[in-house]
């Protein structure tokens, strides 16, 4: 392996100084916030549309705010919020070859995940006993799809990072490629993150705003 | 590092030595014949491909279109029945879109943008090849609906109780190439199996399926194309030193990767409603089916102009070639292409005048579609301004990009038409519309990609196409297209709708359809005599000079076929139209030290972009199988899904490897002999 390969390859300086798989992945998230904005809109739309929530299998009217439980999203989206946090250390912790630091901080990223796909779970399970399905309304249809579709983004965000956690033991997780590898990565989990807020803050919290939702004709909060 | 087990530089990689990938495994470096091109990550092989595929598919297209217009040529015709008629046209649309043209567009961005930048390949070959088979996983699937279709009708699957299950049997898309809903969704309830009425038969799942597979090809193919185009330009290849057909494949890539989620979004809801009885656009339940429309059409309009920009690029190649005069305004043309994609993302609701928009929001995107035609008319001013005064060589490529500056500006007239929202509302699903976009597509962008194979296929070969049969296939294309469409401006504005299997005597009709079919059968064979040409050439044709069109920019310099490091000695670029002017102007084309003895790096080839390619095959068929009530199909989808994932998992892990590949030491060579040579016209 000459010298020269190594420079025309592996480190090979691009036109604007940013690595291809960095360049990428930013070209990447452009497109997924797109996907996200479709659904985010086609939720929101239908919302708008049909402001007074759905009906149960019985034929009873439901309200979201009676079904949401703010108090346990909150937490998840905390959790999430923090594993964003962990994540950036594991980052740092890669750029500077402290591969065991890494390690740590990237199985708190991984668990944190897991908690809230956990917690993804249990609501969906929720939900559906107390009769909200994906058949029944078109609320039902676009609220599982959206934040399903989150969900599996979470999840291949997981996957990606328990792949990463074991390569790091086979030695070729190292130097500027390696912190890339995890940095890519890291772009990743901080957008889907990202994401995460934005849902939560319009899929859940606007259903609190006011006295009766920000949609108008929910139940007033005293109830 | 893996790099550490690499050998020392080859002249040919049939030299090397065995070579394990990290995955323990042998790497598919020294291969020849099938196995090379199934394994192969070069831009220039999978460009081939990309345009072989493009081409089969442009002739399946050509021949739905010709039963379309045989069964049209009389009134009240009864050649094909109306439920073939609706598969026909849908999957004639779709073909030619997403089958023909998009591919054919790809197979030029992938020949040519790392040679027109001065590059060695793509910034990721490996994701390069995946876009590929995974295009060809998605073109299959949409195809493979006719074999059930021709099953079914033959009656193999009679004795089948799925088969006997299901109320409607179209098993070719049928709804059009935009799949409107409601007609493309259910109705009523979902029942206990999670499954609710639908208005069509699985046609619209191998549909949904062979959409989505094809949009990931597009855009993992798209975000390679930016990627290599905004970081592995030669030194000195600044953005705006870019040849104009470059930019525009950079225009394009940036429009897919926007437009492309939103066709996405819409096909999982879609399929969300059909598989599992949701509600997006199930209007019993509340499902709004104009939704359906915006979502579509904020990906289909963008979507135009992704398969008109390459042909504008080519033809901004072309013209400047044949006049000996530098394009026109290049930097206004590269910015009316930009902005042309920027509007072309606030428009889409002119395709939705007559669902009752409402004043404002007609009002609103009349205004938008109309400004559109500035940029258009400023490229169209510039090429004018480029041809004139110029010593015009009327070449092949050159009649095929004259001819599409003349038919797409007929095509950009009525489209100014169809801005004005009274008069849409009189033209919508009438033959006007259809005589509209195809002087655009077939007047515009086919012309202008004729134009390109010609003009770089003794580039790509090494060979020139007889010149003869290019100026007869293009006279026969350019008449039989006038023929065919022409008229049908005519027969639109008499009433005559679109997508109806018959009409009926006296309707004033009966001429214009009959001429329009002749013309279509001309079109037919010019189109069918250029490729026949084309063929031909690549195997047998006459062998020529590295620069026979006396070339302005990087791939000329090179010789034909390309060699597979394409650049022996990376080039470094001191001005615009860099190889002219280091033929015939002050500034010389200089080199960097690197390649010669001690070898370029070149990635090493994969089984695992096919393989990942081929779990998309196995979802694509088994998504609508599981739709048609197969039993069993769930499991089908599953282990499709398992060996996509595989396939990435090994790409991953096995490491991007490569070997070291001595070039000729002497890069001016090449240009030196290319200069020597004079023009073969």
């Amino acid at each position: 392996m000459s010298q020269a390969a190594d420079a025309t390859h592996a480190h090979a300086p691009t036109s604007t100084g940013i690595d291809h798989k960095k360049l990428i992945m930013w070209l990447f998230l452009a497109s997924d916030c797109m996907f996200f904005g479709t659904l985010i809109s086609t939720h929101l739309l239908y919302r708008k549309l049909y402001p007074t929530g759905f009906t149960d299998a019985e034929g009873h009217q439901q309200f979201i705010q009676k079904l949401f439980n703010i108090e346990l999203t909150s937490f998840s989206t905390f959790i999430l919020l923090m594993s964003s946090f962990l994540m950036a250390l594991a980052v740092s912790a890669m750029h500077k070859g402290q591969l065991k630091s890494f390690r740590r901080n990237v199985l708190g990223v991984i668990f944190f995940g897991l908690i809230f796909l956990g917690c993804q779970v249990y609501e969906f399970t929720h939900f559906f006993h107390e009769g909200l399905t994906i058949q029944n309304s078109v609320f039902g249809s676009t609220f599982y799809v959206l934040t399903g579709t989150h969900g599996t983004h979470v999840a291949i965000g997981i996957l990606w990072l328990i792949l990463l956690y074991f390569y790091s033991f086979t030695g070729k997780l190292t130097g500027h490629m390696g912190g890339l590898d995890v940095e890519v990565a890291g772009l990743y989990w901080h957008f889907v993150d990202i994401v995460w807020i934005i849902i939560f803050t319009v899929v859940y919290l606007v259903e609190y705003l006011g006295p009766s939702g920000f949609w108008g004709t929910g139940l007033p909060l005293a109830q | 590092m893996s790099h550490d087990s690499h050998h020392a530089p080859v002249a040919d990689k049939m030299e090397l030595a065995p070579e394990r990938s990290d995955l323990g495994l042998f790497r598919p470096d020294r291969t020849r014949g099938l196995f090379d091109w199934l394994t192969t990550v070069d831009h220039k092989k999978l460009g081939i491909m990309y345009g072989a595929f493009a081409m089969l598919f442009f002739l399946i297209g050509g021949v739905e279109a010709l039963a379309i217009r045989t069964q049209l040529a009389r009134p009240d015709n009864d050649f094909v029945t109306a439920r073939m008629y609706n598969q026909l046209f849908t999957m004639h649309g779709t073909t030619m879109i997403f089958l023909g043209v998009m591919p054919l567009s790809a197979a030029f961005f992938n020949f040519l943008v790392p040679l027109q930048i001065g590059a060695r390949d793509v910034a990721f070959p490996r994701l390069n090849a995946f876009s590929l088979w995974t295009f060809v996983a998605g073109a299959m699937v949409l195809n493979g609906s006719w074999l059930f279709e021709f099953a079914h009708l033959a009656g193999w699957f009679d004795n089948f109780a799925w088969h006997k299950a299901l109320v409607y049997t179209d098993f070719a898309p049928a709804n059009g190439w935009f799949s409107y809903a409601p007609l493309s969704g259910t109705f009523g309830q979902a029942n206990a199996a999670l499954q609710a009425p639908r208005f069509t038969g699985v046609g619209t799942d191998f549909w949904i399926i062979g959409i989505q597979i094809l949009g990931i090809a597009s855009l993992a193919a798209s975000f390679n194309f930016i990627c290599t185009i905004v970081n592995m330009r030669a030194k000195g290849m600044t953005m705006m030193r870019l040849p104009v057909f470059t930019w525009m494949t950079l225009v394009t890539s940036i429009l897919i990767i926007l437009a492309f989620p939103a066709i996405t979004v819409a096909l999982i809801e879609l399929m969300f409603d059909r598989q599992f009885g949701a509600n997006f656009f199930n209007p019993s339940a509340g499902g709004q089916p104009v939704l359906w429309q915006h979502l579509f059409w904020i990906f289909g309009h963008p979507e135009v102009y992704i398969l008109v920009l390459p042909a504008m690029g080519i033809v901004s190649e072309i013209l400047p070639t044949f006049t000996g005069k530098a394009l026109f305004g290049y930097p206004i043309i590269v910015f009316s292409g930009a902005v042309i994609g920027f509007l072309g993302f606030a428009v889409w609701s002119h395709h939705m005048f007559t669902t009752g928009l409402g004043p404002i929001p007609t009002a609103a995107f009349s205004l938008l579609t109309m400004a559109i035609a500035v940029p258009t008319g400023v490229k169209i001013f510039n090429w004018l301004g480029t041809i004139w005064g110029g010593r015009i060589r009327f070449t092949p490529p050159m009649v095929l990009a004259l001819g599409f500056i003349w038919m797409f500006m007929c095509g950009g007239f009525s489209g100014v038409m169809h801005s004005s929202a009274p008069a849409d509302s009189q033209q919508q699903d009438s033959y006007f519309v259809i005589a509209h976009f195809h002087y655009v597509l077939l007047g515009g962008v086919l012309l202008g990609l004729m134009a390109g194979l010609y003009f770089w296929f003794p580039k790509i070969f090494g060979r020139m196409p007889n010149a003869g049969i290019a100026y007869l296939a293009s006279g026969m294309v350019i008449l039989g297209f006038n023929l065919a469409f022409g008229p049908m401006h005519y027969l639109g504005l008499a009433g005559m709708p679109r997508r109806t299997h018959t009409y009926h005597a006296g309707n004033g009709w009966e001429t214009w359809n009959y001429v329009a079919t002749i013309g279509a059968f001309i079109l037919g064979i010019g189109v069918f005599l250029a490729f026949v040409n084309l063929v031909y050439t690549a195997f047998k044709g006459v062998k020529c000079a590295s620069d026979p069109w006396n070339g302005r920019t990087l791939e000329w310099s090179l010789p034909s076929p390309v060699p597979e490091y394409n650049f022996a000695r990376s080039p470094i670029v001191a001005s615009r139209d860099v190889f002219f002017e280091h033929k015939h102007g002050v500034h010389k084309l200089t080199y960097e030290n690197d390649g010669g003895e001690a070898g370029v790096h070149m990635p090493s080839q994969s089984w695992f972009p096919l393989l990942a390619g081929f779990g998309f095959l196995i979802i694509g068929f088994g998504m609508p199988m599981m739709a048609m009530g197969m039993p069993h199909a769930g499991w089908m989808v599953i282990a499709g899904l398992g060996v996509m994932f595989m396939g990435i998992w090994l790409w991953a892990l096995e490491g991007p490897g490569g070997y070291m590949l001595k070039t000729p030491s002497d890069p001016h060579g090449a240009a030196a002999q290319a200069k020597a040579e004079s023009s073969a016209y």
